[in-house]
């Protein structure tokens, strides 16, 4: 138990202090307890309040603190330093949120948020009271990185990890290394071809003696955890064991297959994917012809098997818009006489690539947009593809064109062999299946595995650039991670109580991370938790029969002790307070309606309606009616009654006073 | 369902048309167009039509004549996919498109047939006044003969089957019901816009656009006063006072004002003026001559010097045959007659959806 504890409520400048009544709250709170010192302040995180803090824990000889400020999110780190420099453990803090869950929430009724925040503290306090000093896990790990894929994305993070003293054992499936990329002739932006770009990549490779590639290797088995992962591969039969400290993976995507019928597909031979078009501009040289007959008119249809409203492919691949484009420069360059039709959804030839449809339409192809409800429709015509289209940007008008060749152009999916990987590295999948990062913006290469990372396509799909700026991503967080040789893990992790426990397995049953195993202690089995993969999620405490388990700073008391202090009886004065009340409902003072209002108001037939069908019955223009609705939802006059049939618009209808 | 032709691009651009293959269909051009309504949009929807290569679309839409060409759009273009100029060739194509014996059509696309035609109609000026030896009151009295025949036969055998196969392919072909008495009434309309070009004030009233509209009236006027002074009033025969000062007027108003049209296009500061083809150029420079030539004959008759100088008659006749047989009729002179049709059967359509 601590009992010299110190308490800071900030004022966040007003942000808090506007609401909460911090300055009463902070001679409360001088009587609580265990409590030395209490505080307002300012600015809790301004340097002069933690020079103060750091003077007051040395001078009061203090053992814990706690602050009343904004969300944990934001300064945990900040105080927990303060903590450390005043020489007690970071994890004798508490901090405690009264802005987002107080002033910011309850800014209408202070009173409660002064209630509110009062308990809040005091909860906070008694959780101080129970906390521990902890020290970080420290796992030792090796210095080996497991590199899964062999691709562009792969090689590369290969050359950078052994560039950084890294041992990579670099696995690849098929017999020749390169992935999709490979696959390739010329690559868009660049105008590289693939083959040679995958192999002076090869060469690279090979040029590192840190680096065993094994080809023809599939994943067998993974055991342990970050720092110190088992690894089984079979290279052509032959089992291998590796250790290593971390694993990248970057096995890629497959490219959608389009079904029998989808766009014509297998109906004619002359409606083909953009992978074997590229082929066949490649290996043509003076004139594209397709079955020794000459090729000029060519329809590509684009969104194949992506942006689907319902499925699991309803995500854009963003890369083939630009890989057709070049295409058809790259044939239009190649032959004369092309003529291409680009039968598109929306075009997002972003960034640089944009010059690429400056080019294409230059060239004087030819673009027409259509939905997805009304796709085009390929019919057969003597052997020879016609596709009828709504074109959008000619008033929907239904047009025809009789094409040489249509070329699907598909996006990308998740290799249909990707569970493989995900099952034994248990790897989170998304609907889509691709393989799941912890937080797409602000961890983008770790999985909630630790020490597992994914880059490259198999996460979703990517060009090259960005495939490979993935997998350098992956290579500068492994390579912090297995610098030091050691691991630093935060120590907030579950613990078995080893006299309670009977070993039922309950706990392992439930545990997401597979980080409870059993274990043998003086003849008795009980549950053992790997520190290096348990996330002290917490799931287990609640399922223990005889509570033998509980998580480091969440004890059973500390969590009772906050609910006795959020809930013990509270006496706080209301004080005057620096605002007025809000505007009372301005209705109370309007003589009449808007001329407006009155005629939406009359559209009104007992059934809801929506913005288009009012502005149809009113004759207000949707733009107008759409305003009034808002104002006249915030007075409440009308209300929202849920979507439309197509689930297309929101349905509005009067409401009752 | 229409089909699109994917050679119909490469067919526009020979009429003039540039770089519209750039266009990403923004409609900032149907924004800005003072002269496009909600009911009557344009450019954006014939660029569609003419990268699609949709002909039957665009044979039947007066659209393209609705535009005056301020140049608004193209200056705004944020792909510089110049509409204005594909409305312009529009017209031309158009032009080719109505005129049966397709001369037209071969004339705007074929320089060189242009300029062998204009050479063949200068031998044949030349070869007839060898045959009448030069005597200038013969010659004279043929090249009034002339005029009078070459206005009736151009009008009766081209102008008249072309404006009927204008009518056809918009009105007819469509297969829009017009009643008899809308024809009457609208007949209103196709005489404003031929002799005001009304619809032009249209246009951003900006002061070059009222400017051009006002250079262009007079132009109009000396023009089809000109003509009436020379062919019925005998202006180089005359021995009124008035009617000779009249025709000096006029002709002066011609060569005059080309001069400024010619100064815009060889300056190249508008929109309009950035782009032109030799179809413009032979317009306006032997309007600018048909003027002068008239001006300076007249002049040589009045100061008695018409013997001396009678090349210059012989000029004048020539410059008046290539006109009238290869400008009026094949050339960009059409537009006169074009631009105020294209109203009248505007007007047309107009009534019908109106009911």
């Amino acid at each position: 138990m601590k009992q010299r504890i110190g308490v800071y409520i900030c004022h966040c400048g007003g942000n808090i202090s506007d609401y909460v009544d911090v300055e009463q709250l902070s001679k409360l709170i001088a009587n609580e307890n265990n409590v030395v010192i209490s505080k307002d302040v300012m600015f809790a995180c301004s340097d002069s309040n933690q020079k103060e803090m750091i003077q007051d824990i040395q001078e009061k000889q203090l053992d814990a603190i706690v602050v009343a400020s904004c969300s944990p999110k934001l300064h945990t780190h900040t105080f927990r330093n303060v903590a450390l420099r005043a020489g007690i453990n970071p994890y004798n803090y508490v901090q405690v949120n009264v802005r987002e869950q107080c002033s910011w929430a309850h800014s209408d009724t202070p009173l409660d948020a002064t209630v509110k925040a009062y308990g809040l503290i005091r909860a906070g306090i008694n959780r101080v009271a129970y906390s521990e000093a902890l020290d970080n896990i420290e796992i030792k790990a090796q210095k080996a990185v497991a590199v899964i894929g062999a691709g562009v994305a792969g090689m590369r993070a290969a050359i950078e990890l052994a560039r950084l003293g890294n041992n990579v054992y670099l696995i690849e499936k098929e017999e020749q290394v390169g992935g999709r990329v490979a696959q390739n002739g010329k690559l868009f932006m660049t105008g590289e071809d693939g083959k040679a770009l995958t192999q002076r990549l090869l060469d690279n490779v090979k040029s590192y003696s840190q680096i065993n590639l094994f080809t023809k290797a599939t994943l067998e088995k993974v055991s342990g955890s970050v720092g110190n992962f088992n690894i089984d591969v079979n290279v052509e039969g032959n089992l291998l064991k590796l250790n290593v400290g971390a694993i990248l993976v970057t096995t890629g995507f497959d490219y959608y297959q389009p079904s029998e019928n989808e766009y014509g597909f297998g109906q004619t031979n002359r409606v083909i994917t953009l992978q074997e078009f590229n082929k066949l501009v490649e290996n043509k040289s003076k004139e594209l012809s397709f079955d020794d007959k000459p090729v000029n008119s060519i329809a590509y249809i684009y969104c194949v098997g992506n942006r689907q409203s319902k499925g699991p492919n309803r995500y854009c691949s963003r890369y083939c818009c630009t890989a057709a484009i070049h295409s058809s420069i790259t044939a239009h360059e190649k032959f004369s006489g092309i003529k291409a039709f680009h039968f598109y959804r929306d075009i997002r030839t972003y960034g640089k690539q944009e010059l690429l449809y400056r080019q294409s339409s230059l060239n004087g192809d030819v673009y027409l947009k259509f939905e997805e409800k009304e796709p085009p429709v390929i019919e057969v015509e003597n052997g020879y593809p016609v596709v009828k289209v709504k074109d959008y940007l000619t008033s929907r008008k239904e047009i025809a064109l009789k094409a040489d060749l249509v070329v699907l152009v598909t996006g990308m999916v998740a290799r249909s062999d990707s569970n493989s990987v995900s099952d034994k590295l248990k790897i989170p999948v998304g609907n889509d299946k691709f393989f799941n990062e912890i937080h797409p913006k602000l961890r983008p290469v770790e999985t909630v595995i630790n020490g597992v990372y994914i880059g490259g396509a198999c996460q979703g799909p990517k060009n090259i650039t960005e495939s490979v700026q993935s997998a350098l991503a992956g290579v500068s967080k492994i390579n912090a991670l297995l610098k030091k040789e050691v691991i630093e893990l935060e120590p907030i992790v579950a613990r078995v109580n080893k006299e309670t426990c009977l070993w039922c397995g309950k706990c392992a049953e439930v545990c997401e991370y597979d980080a409870i195993k059993p274990l043998e202690v003086n003849g008795k089995m009980v549950a053992e938790v790997n520190v290096a993969t348990c996330k002290g999620c917490g799931i287990c405490a609640p399922v223990c029969p005889n509570d033998a388990i509980e998580i480091a700073e969440y004890s059973n008391h500390g969590i009772e002790s906050m609910i006795a202090g959020f809930a013990a009886q509270a006496e706080i004065n209301q004080t005057e307070t620096q605002h007025e009340e809000k505007d009372e409902n301005a209705l109370v003072g309007m003589k009449e309606y808007p001329k407006e209002w009155k005629t939406i108001l009359e559209s009104f037939n007992g059934t809801p309606l929506s913005i288009p069908q009012i502005s149809n019955m009113s004759g207000l223009a949707k733009e107008l009616v759409t305003y009034h609705l808002m104002t006249m939802n915030r007075y409440g006059i009308v209300e929202p009654a849920g979507l439309n049939d197509e689930e297309s618009y929101y349905l509005y209808k009067p409401k009752n006073h | 369902m229409p089909t699109i032709n994917p050679n119909f691009a490469e067919e526009i651009k020979k009429f003039g048309a540039k770089d519209f293959n750039l266009c990403f269909n923004c409609g900032n051009c149907t924004a800005i167009c003072s002269l496009s309504t909600n009911d009557e949009t344009f450019p954006r929807e014939l660029i569609r039509y003419s990268t699609l290569g949709l002909e039957d679309d665009l044979k039947s839409s007066l659209k393209p004549w609705l535009c005056y060409y301020c140049g608004e759009c193209s200056t705004d273009c944020p792909r510089q996919a110049n509409p204005g100029e594909l409305m312009m060739s529009l017209r031309r194509w158009l032009t080719a498109q109505y005129d049966w014996t397709g001369l037209s059509g071969l004339l705007y696309k074929n320089l060189w047939a242009y300029i062998l035609a204009m050479i063949a109609i200068f031998g044949a000026v030349v070869g007839i006044s060898y045959f009448s030896e030069f005597t200038h009151s013969e010659l004279m009295h043929i090249g009034h003969l002339f005029e009078m025949v070459a206005i009736a036969g151009v009008f009766a055998i081209i102008l008249l089957p072309n404006i009927i196969r204008m009518w056809y392919f918009t009105i007819i072909k469509p297969g829009i019901k017009v009643n008899l008495k809308a024809y009457f009434l609208s007949l209103k309309d196709l005489l404003i816009h031929m002799f005001t070009q009304k619809r032009f004030l249209g246009c951003e009233p900006t002061r070059e656009n009222k400017m051009r509209w006002l250079l262009h009236l007079i132009l109009v006027i000396g023009y089809l006063s000109l003509l009436f002074t020379t062919v019925f009033l005998n202006w180089f025969s005359t021995t009124s006072n008035f009617i000779v000062w009249l025709g000096y007027i006029e002709s002066a108003a011609i060569f005059l004002i080309t001069i400024l049209f010619m100064q815009k296009r060889m300056r190249k500061v508008d929109a309009m003026h950035k782009h032109s083809q030799p179809s413009d150029w032979f317009f306006v420079i032997w309007l600018f001559l048909m003027g002068f030539t008239a001006f300076m004959v007249r002049l040589l008759i009045d100061t008695q010097q018409i013997d001396s100088f009678f090349w210059v008659y012989v000029i004048h006749i020539t410059v008046l045959a290539q006109w009238a047989l290869i400008i009026v009729p094949f050339g960009k002179w059409t537009h006169f007659l074009y631009r105020s049709f294209a109203m009248y059967f505007d007007a047309l359509i107009m009534a019908k959806e109106k009911k």
